[in-house]
């Protein structure tokens, strides 16, 4: 599914970020990443949904090194991987709906086909009544809802998701994990990052942790 | 059923500065094409009216008589195959003609010499170099002139016209993809957060590249007819301005707008859908290389 093979990454002529990072993710596993701020967690997860190339190291996805893919070859990939964005990346001028049902427009799928499928996860993630809002106007656990509800909707193979429980209380930030143990259980390999102990505490899984851009297996 | 958002927005691809100097651009393109088709015409008229008339010149020469020299020739040009009428000029028609450039006064003491005008049949003219030794046969002072010089001279300006006209036909084009390239940029610039987010959700540059295109289809359309209507007025107003100085400009400009003879409207109308096709394909190759760049 996912491996990564002594992955090292700079910005520019920078210092390393990341530092010789290798590890895997198998089909159907639920792993944490952990780290303290600045530790390299959301540069990992760029790497893994393929927003930047390793400057050194080799990234696998579902099989396929990707740094020698063309840029046309990354476009199936990326359709085959959910992204939760800490700073939810929500199109201001779609409606909730609309940005929720992005991922299965630009795959060129009729609307009619996805809306009772669209409006029904809406619904699952309490966001029923916000369908027709704009994201200016969501709250900060509205907005993270409905960008969760984005990843998931084309049901990817894995979900990467950067603080997904970081704008929301407890009681939604349970009910969000059991969506994303949900979608594991039916087969969607999960890389949470998060710095929320309850959430780790909620499920047994394995602990990705980075320091200093160096991966610590716990 | 609600209908889609638009993925790129309106407000956010401000497409109405191109569009007012595409509109220019188009209306500009319209004059140039008006005026190649008119210089096509007028070539077209003076040519056929040239190559249908030539005319023989008569040189008075002591000892000969040259009314009777203007009788022969205009007997064997009778006689010719190929020449539809043949009219002499008689000596105060002929010192009219000179009157511009000698005046009226003391032409009677100058050898004036007589013409002839032969119309001929231009479908199957007669032979000129066969025609001139016959003349020459029997009036040695007879000199035959078919007006070719003439011709070539008309021609030649003519296509310097013309060359001038596709010059600023294509300088035109050019500015036009120019601004197209740079309007794209700025569009793509100005939605650059969007399309990152659709580069994430798993969108083609295909797919961008048509959602913002759209955009363009419009633009192209409504510059091309803006500067076509505004071309058509600019024609109609200058076949009705009265004025006698420009009656000749006037004239070709109301027969511009004649239907049936509508080979110029149609190349007029062809304006809209040459911008449009210009500004998709120009946008569409812009936004592929610069899609390209972006991972």
């Amino acid at each position: 599914m996912l491996k990564l093979d002594h992955v090292g990454f700079r910005y520019g002529r920078g210092g390393e970020i990341l530092k010789d990072i290798s590890f895997g993710l198998t089909r159907g596993e639920l792993a944490f990443l952990t780290g303290a701020s600045g530790a390299g967690k959301t540069t990992l997860l760029r790497l893994l949904f393929l927003a930047v190339k390793p400057t050194r190291g080799t990234v696998q996805l579902f099989g396929q090194n990707v740094a020698p893919l063309r840029r046309q070859d990354l476009t199936p990939l990326r359709r085959r991987v959910g992204v939760v964005f800490q700073e939810f990346r929500l199109l201001d001028h779609l409606t909730t709906f609309d940005n929720v049902a992005l991922p299965l427009r630009v795959a060129g799928l009729d609307p009619q086909s996805y809306r009772q499928d669209v409006a029904d996860l809406l619904e699952w993630v309490g966001l029923k009544a916000q369908a027709q809002s704009y994201p200016p106007v969501l709250s900060g656990g509205e907005k993270q809802r409905a960008a969760i509800a984005r990843a998931v909707i084309a049901k990817p193979e894995l979900l990467l998701a950067d603080e997904p429980t970081g704008n929301v209380d407890p009681a939604l930030a349970k009910r969000l994990l059991h969506l994303f143990t949900e979608l594991n259980r039916l087969g969607t390999s999960v890389l949470i990052a998060t710095h929320d102990m309850n959430l780790l505490a909620q499920v047994p899984a394995p602990v990705l942790h980075l320091e200093k851009g160096r991966l610590v297996r716990r | 059923m609600m209908k889609p958002g638009e993925i790129i927005q309106r407000e956010a691809a401000s497409l109405s500065s191109l569009t007012a100097t595409m509109a220019v651009m188009c209306y500009l393109a319209c004059l140039a094409i008006g005026a190649l088709i008119l210089i096509d015409r007028a070539v077209d008229g003076w040519t056929r009216g040239l190559a249908q008339e030539v005319t023989v010149q008569i040189k008075e020469v002591d000892g000969r008589d040259i009314g009777a020299d203007v009788n022969m020739a205009q007997q064997l040009l009778r006689d010719t195959v190929g020449v539809a009428d043949v009219k002499a000029l008689d000596r105060a028609q002929t010192e009219k003609l000179l009157e511009p450039w000698l005046g009226s006064v003391g032409l009677d003491a100058l050898p004036v010499p007589r013409l002839i005008v032969v119309t001929v049949d231009v479908t199957a003219p007669p032979d000129y170099l066969v025609l001139q030794k016959q003349l020459a046969a029997v009036v040695p002072s007879a000199v035959l002139d078919t007006h070719q010089r003439w011709e070539a001279d008309l021609t030649r300006m003519a296509g310097t016209l013309s060359l001038l006209s596709m010059l600023i036909l294509t300088l035109i084009a050019a500015a036009a993809v120019a601004m197209v390239v740079f309007a794209t940029r700025a569009v793509l610039d100005a939605n650059r957060h969007t399309v990152d987010v659709l580069h994430l959700v798993g969108a083609e540059d295909k797919f961008i590249a048509r959602e913002i295109n759209r955009r363009f289809l419009g633009t192209g359309l409504v510059a091309g007819s803006l500067g076509l209507v505004l071309a058509l007025l600019t024609f109609y107003a200058l076949g009705n301005t009265g004025l006698p100085q420009v009656e000749g400009l006037a004239t070709a400009s109301r027969s511009l707008l004649q239907w049936p003879n509508g080979f110029a409207l149609i190349g007029l109308l062809a304006v809209p859908l040459v911008a449009t096709a210009l500004a998709l394909v120009t946008s569409q190759l812009t936004l592929m290389r610069m899609l390209g760049r972006i991972r």
